[in-house]
């Protein structure tokens, strides 16, 4: 027997929201469920731990049937967004509440790394510790399957991303089936075997991070994922007339000429989506170069830290282009706003949603 | 914590509002305090000890303690558990239940006395049945029991609602999805965090279980509680036979409220 966790046909609906029919399995992995607020993911959590009762469809842990049962019987491991810790037990208490033995405790608050705050009440503790205690105590449960509700959400940026990668080493030996909602697609690709990327309630796409991020299914997993080139485009020709490589496509894109890889049935209207990682950004002077050459001028830019982000305006077309560029690069090209550059849209890089 | 943020606050329109509203507050304090000392002055202390040593006020104070003392824990017993499914249940039946729990407030004691006899009293048959089994429920402890759980038991009811609903359900939804079921999650979580106001509950029904004469009065003139030595003194004897019974009453009801609440500064389990 697996020990899976398998979503079928699960609807509910509330307050004027309904969610669903949704189907899902979650093997023994890690599932990243990506959306943006009121997408759903809260109530997706809430229908398995059995805090909300399904209108339809069935929820399955380890070929046990979970609907209907209480709680405390499902054997589920929910770590609430704010922790949910007893205020009135340390967090030694808190982490033996449902505990077997003491040494469990121990173990758990090794791993965690939590041996020195035990005696600690919560409000005591920062934000990163309160996480690690919430997701001892659930793991001391040794539940079938584990919830975590943002678990990385509003944490200050050292400290999150060290416990990033800590989640990620000890989600890796669990064994069991683990979902995770975030509306942070940063926090998605970096912890999820899977993503699944939730919309009204809906799923729009399931997939590796690396296929969601380089194929989104939709124009809304695109935006929501970073593909911040999405546009609407016109296949002008197809394959043997294009100038690349074997298979392609035409595009246009309002004054635009595009030659991409990816192939779709001339005649069609299409959505191309880029990331602006892939566009290569170069001086004026190197605008002769290469396929899909456009000339632009720079009209934003901002420092986000490791890389710039640029917004160029498209010479003479009524178009922009997002661009991510790293800093040096930007030392060496002289960039700033009111700059002159030349853009490289990469043809093997651009993905047509048909 | 409230108090340094109120030092940050800047007085406006060079009145401080939180002076004036100590200052309104105090007419209120004033006219608490005042009757009261005059009671304690006007009494000389050898006339006080001298009523204390009587049988009959000692006979007062025993059935006024034992009767409040089981009326609170008969409260607690059967309000705990409503108070909670007040506090986690909606819908019209809990509008109703809630409405149910404030009528004996409402209800003049002396009219709950009426109703109450109705019921236990004699020539009903729930009166002849206990009566027949050695258990009279007036002119009995059982009576005086009976009248003060009636008169004081919503107020553990209506505190301890509002100290449930003040603890988070998501605390009990962790508890339970860690395998607890709901009277594990009760008591070790909902319980302990609600403890200051259901225990601040049982103490009102305490002080007023104490004090009770309506209802009481009617059930069970005999064995007669405090109030009712009081009432018997004043109508018999006139006022000042009455004021030593009176100051008697109020050093056992501050005894219990300091007790009770050296009780709530401890945590629970």
């Amino acid at each position: 027997m697996t020990g899976a966790l398998e979503l079928d046909g699960l609807a509910t609906a509330y307050d004027g929201f309904s969610f669903g029919p949704l189907d899902l399995r979650v093997d023994e992995e890690v599932l990243t469920v990506l959306g943006p607020s009121g997408s759903g993911k809260t109530t997706l959590l809430s229908l398995v731990a059995g805090l909300v009762v399904p209108d339809r469809g069935s929820v399955t842990l380890k070929g046990r049937s979970l609907v209907g049962r209480p709680l405390e019987s499902r054997r589920v491991g929910l770590v609430f967004q704010d922790g949910a810790l007893f205020p009135h037990m340390t967090a030694r208490e808190n982490v033996a509440y449902a505990a077997e033995a003491d040494e469990r405790v121990a173990d758990l608050a090794a791993t965690l790394e939590i041996e020195g705050v035990l005696d600690r009440r919560p409000a005591a503790l920062s934000g990163g510790e309160r996480r690690r205690v919430a997701l001892a105590r659930t793991l001391a449960a040794d539940p079938d399957a584990l919830l975590l509700d943002e678990p990385l959400t509003s944490l200050d940026e050292p400290v999150r991303r060290r416990l990033r990668t800590e989640l990620a080493d000890l989600f890796a030996d669990l064994g069991v089936p683990v979902v995770h909602v975030t509306h942070d697609q940063r926090v998605a690709t970096a912890l999820g075997d899977r993503v699944a990327v939730l919309r009204d309630g809906a799923i729009a796409q399931v997939g590796t991070p690396a296929d969601v991020l380089r194929r989104p299914a939709t124009p809304f997993v695109a935006e929501f994922t970073g593909s911040d080139n999405v546009f609407e485009a016109t296949v002008v020709a197809s394959d043997g007339e294009v100038e690349t490589d074997g298979d392609g496509a035409r595009l246009r894109v309002g004054d635009l000429t595009l030659d991409v890889t990816a192939t779709a049935p001339a005649g069609t209207t299409v959505t191309a989506c880029l990331r602006p990682s892939r566009l290569r950004v170069a001086a004026p002077a190197a605008a002769d170069g290469g396929p899909n050459a456009v000339a632009g001028t720079v009209t934003r830019w901002a420092n986000e830290g490791d890389e710039y982000r640029l917004v160029v305006a498209v010479n003479g077309a009524d178009l922009e282009f997002v661009a991510s560029v790293r800093p040096d690069r930007v030392e060496s090209l002289s960039l700033s706003a009111g700059a002159d550059v030349s853009l490289a849209v990469p043809p093997d890089h651009v993905h047509l949603i048909t | 914590m409230h108090r340094t943020e109120s030092r940050t606050e800047r007085p406006v329109g060079g009145r401080d509002w939180l002076s004036v509203a100590f200052l309104l507050g105090a007419v209120l304090l004033v006219y608490y305090l005042v009757p009261l000392l005059s009671l304690f002055v006007a009494q000389p202390p050898g006339a006080v000890l001298e009523r204390l040593t009587a049988p009959e006020v000692l006979a007062a104070v025993r059935t006024s303690l034992t009767g409040a003392l089981a009326s609170t824990a008969l409260a607690a017993l059967f309000g705990v558990p409503l108070a909670y499914w007040l506090a986690r249940t909606d819908g019209r039946l809990t509008t109703v239940v809630s409405a149910v729990v404030v009528l004996p407030l409402v209800v003049p004691p002396i009219v709950g006395g009426m109703v109450l006899l109705t019921v236990v009293g004699p020539n009903t048959p729930v009166g002849d049945l206990a009566g027949a089994a050695g258990i009279p429920l007036t002119r009995s402890l059982a009576g005086v029991v009976l009248a003060q759980t009636f008169v004081a038991s919503p107020f553990v009811v209506i505190t301890g609602r509002a100290a449930i609903e003040g603890v988070d359900e998501g605390l009990e939804h962790a508890s339970r999805s860690l395998g607890k079921g709901r009277l594990a999650t009760f008591r070790r979580v909902t319980l302990p965090l609600a403890w200051p106001g259901i225990l601040a509950g049982i103490t009102l029904t305490f002080s007023r279980a104490l004090g009770e004469f309506g209802a009481t009065v009617m059930l069970a003139y005999y064995p007669r509680t405090m109030p009712v030595e009081i009432w018997v003194s004043f109508t018999t004897l006139g006022l000042d036979a009455a004021f030593p019974v009176a100051v008697v009453l109020v050093c056992v009801a501050v005894a219990t409220i300091v007790v009770l609440n050296d009780l709530g500064r401890r945590p629970l389990g």
